[in-house]
């Protein structure tokens, strides 16, 4: 710059730095997405070779039908069909049971990893160890076939010969209870490792200051502890139950109908395989955002007394977007008169 | 029952072999302030935590109202108390932290409750009440609703104490109440501590303000290396130290 150029007097123009390879980049995207979603709502001859005839100038014209290359009404048709439905209710009966047994064995595991006795801890660790290291597919099929190994099973007292209770575990343990076990605790193995972290996460200071206004360890560990190890231990939670919901499908391998096991079933009666599976993820991506949006207010509540100031909810940042805007506008109006 | 209300005899504890406290004896009255003072390493908080049973000594006699701390004596042995029996103990002496320690997932004013209620049995309302009267005391009524991140560090701190104070204790143990604040908030933490002395509440305090240990104390202990190099009334200790240790520390913090 040369010293003889002169300054206005006014503040000079500000000159915002153009974004060239930004711009390429978002042409190249919207012509990936222009092209995905084309793909989607286009229509294909009828592989069928089924044909439309209509009248011209007194002749007959007959072309090839046109139908959805995803067979959107094939999809449309079974979304609401009751053995679907009803997979999706087994679905979700399996999510929570799973992650009720889960949930509440691998808090327990946790708290044994972190006992001073060093054979608790040893026995927690090697409950991960094992299920971690396993694949879920064996464990549930291990769990269907329980029977074999355990014919009956007996309620009594360890290594004396005193019985209360004798079942058959064929009865007891059907498909879906297996499923149920099987991902339950295969569930707790993860899950400790998730709840050892936050419990590991909370300061030790809140545990002398708690000991100090004469808390048991058990009040300090329920009133003090869990609720701030909450705050680490919802997200990755959160996930856990969202992957469940999806490896839950695993228990079709066992026979269960679930929403994997009945839209398969109905595909192999059919052949309207494509449009099942988007059947099956349709509903699965509806149960997983549903459970998104929960736990984002989960974690809110939970979050308390850990920042400063909350995160806004969606709502309140739609609203304050909106205010934004409108002042914006209201700015602009006020230039242009 | 005139016991003192603390009695301690040829205190012990070492960490492996890293000997920690190297018998200490000390005694407070009812109704006495005790400073502690000494470099750090030199075994002052871990004395005070002793006292509470957050640490346990290995040997010597340490008695709180003349009871054994941690311990009971039966046919010449010592027997650990259970956790509950500690935990009765515990909830007589109130302990303030340098680090203040309050519960970060609730309220100032759940901060003060939850203890009286869930340990004491204090009904909510009552419960209530004391934190209210309690926060009105240091200067704190406006923050009740406030969560501890919100306020700063004098502020923490006073509610601290508030919560100490609200399980009723006999006895204050403070552990460096002040070395983790900013200097101007220094002030507004020993005026709160000065004033419950003078209502005569028994404090020993872990402390570098000497100024506070001066004017508030009627006695002070120099710890040096696990050992209590002097001690007496304040203006003999501060004013007239006989060791050359303490004549070197007392250069260094004033």
């Amino acid at each position: 710059m040369s010293s003889t150029e002169s300054e206005s007097e006014t503040s000079p123009e500000v000159v915002p730095l153009r974004h060239y390879g930004r711009w390429a980049g978002i042409a190249v995207t919207l012509v990936v997405v222009a092209m995905i979603v084309h793909t989607l709502i286009s229509k294909v001859p009828d592989p069928t070779g089924q044909t439309v005839c209509h009248l011209s100038h007194g002749k007959k014209v007959c072309q090839p039908a046109l139908v959805w290359r995803y067979s959107w009404n094939t999809v449309g048709r079974y979304l609401f069909d009751p053995l679907v439905l009803k997979g999706v209710w087994l679905t979700l009966q399996i999510t929570f049971w799973a992650m009720v047994i889960g949930i509440s064995l691998g808090l327990v595991v946790a708290i044994m990893r972190l006992s001073h006795s060093r054979l608790l801890s040893g026995i927690a660790w090697s409950y991960t160890w094992f299920f971690r290291g396993t694949p879920v597919l064996i464990q549930l099929f291990f769990w269907f076939a329980i029977s074999i190994p355990y014919p009956h099973l007996t309620l009594g007292l360890p290594f004396l010969p005193v019985t209360f209770a004798h079942i058959n575990s064929v009865r007891l343990l059907g498909a879906m209870n297996a499923a149920i076990i099987g991902l339950g605790l295969n569930e707790a193995a993860y899950f400790s490792e998730i709840a050892r972290a936050g419990l590991i996460s909370v300061d030790e200071g809140q545990i002398e200051a708690a000991t100090s206004i004469g808390m048991t360890p058990a009040q300090t560990m329920r009133l003090v502890i869990l609720p701030q190890a909450m705050r680490v231990i919802i997200p990755p939670t959160g996930n856990e139950v969202i992957s469940m919901l999806k490896t839950s499908s695993l228990a079709s391998a066992i026979g269960v109908m679930e929403l994997t096991g009945a839209t398969q079933a109905i595909a192999a009666a059919n052949f309207d395989t494509v449009p099942l599976l988007i059947v099956a993820s349709l509903w699965y991506l509806f149960a997983t955002t549903l459970m998104s949006i929960g736990q984002f207010y989960v974690e809110r509540h939970y979050a308390r007394g850990s920042l400063r100031t909350q995160p806004p909810t969606p709502i309140q940042r739609l609203r304050r977007d909106l205010r934004g805007v409108a002042m914006r506008v209201r700015a602009r109006d006020a230039v242009t008169r | 029952m005139n016991a003192p209300m603390v009695e301690a005899k040829g205190v012990a504890k070492s960490y492996g072999a890293l000997q920690v406290l190297k018998g200490l004896d000390l005694t407070v009255q009812r109704g006495e302030v005790t400073c502690l003072i000494g470099p750090s390493g030199s075994g002052k908080s871990t004395f005070l935590r002793c006292i509470n049973h957050l640490e346990q000594h290995d040997s010597g006699v340490l008695r709180v109202e003349g009871e054994l701390v941690g311990y009971e004596l039966r046919h010449d042995k010592l027997y650990e108390r259970s956790p509950k029996q500690i935990c009765n103990q515990r909830a007589n002496i109130g302990m303030v932290f340098q680090r203040f320690n309050l519960f970060q997932h609730l309220t100032v004013l759940e901060n003060i409750t939850i203890g009286q209620e869930k340990v004491k049995g204090v009904s909510e309302d009552a419960a209530r009440r004391r934190a209210r009267e309690l926060l009105e005391r240091v200067g704190l009524d406006a923050k009740e609703k406030s969560y501890p991140v919100q306020l700063s560090g004098g502020q923490q701190q006073r509610v601290a104490i508030a919560r100490a104070l609200a399980m009723e204790p006999k006895l204050m143990l403070f552990d460096e109440p002040t070395s983790a604040l900013d200097p101007e908030l220094v002030g507004e933490v020993l005026d709160v501590m000065r004033d419950l002395a003078k209502s005569g509440m028994t404090m020993i305090v872990v402390t570098h303000e000497m100024g506070f240990a001066r004017e508030v104390a009627n006695s002070v202990y120099f710890l040096d290396q696990g050992v209590i190099e002097e001690s007496g009334p304040p203006a003999e200790v501060l004013g007239n130290p006989r060791t050359e240790r303490l004549r070197s520390f007392l250069s260094k913090v004033l």
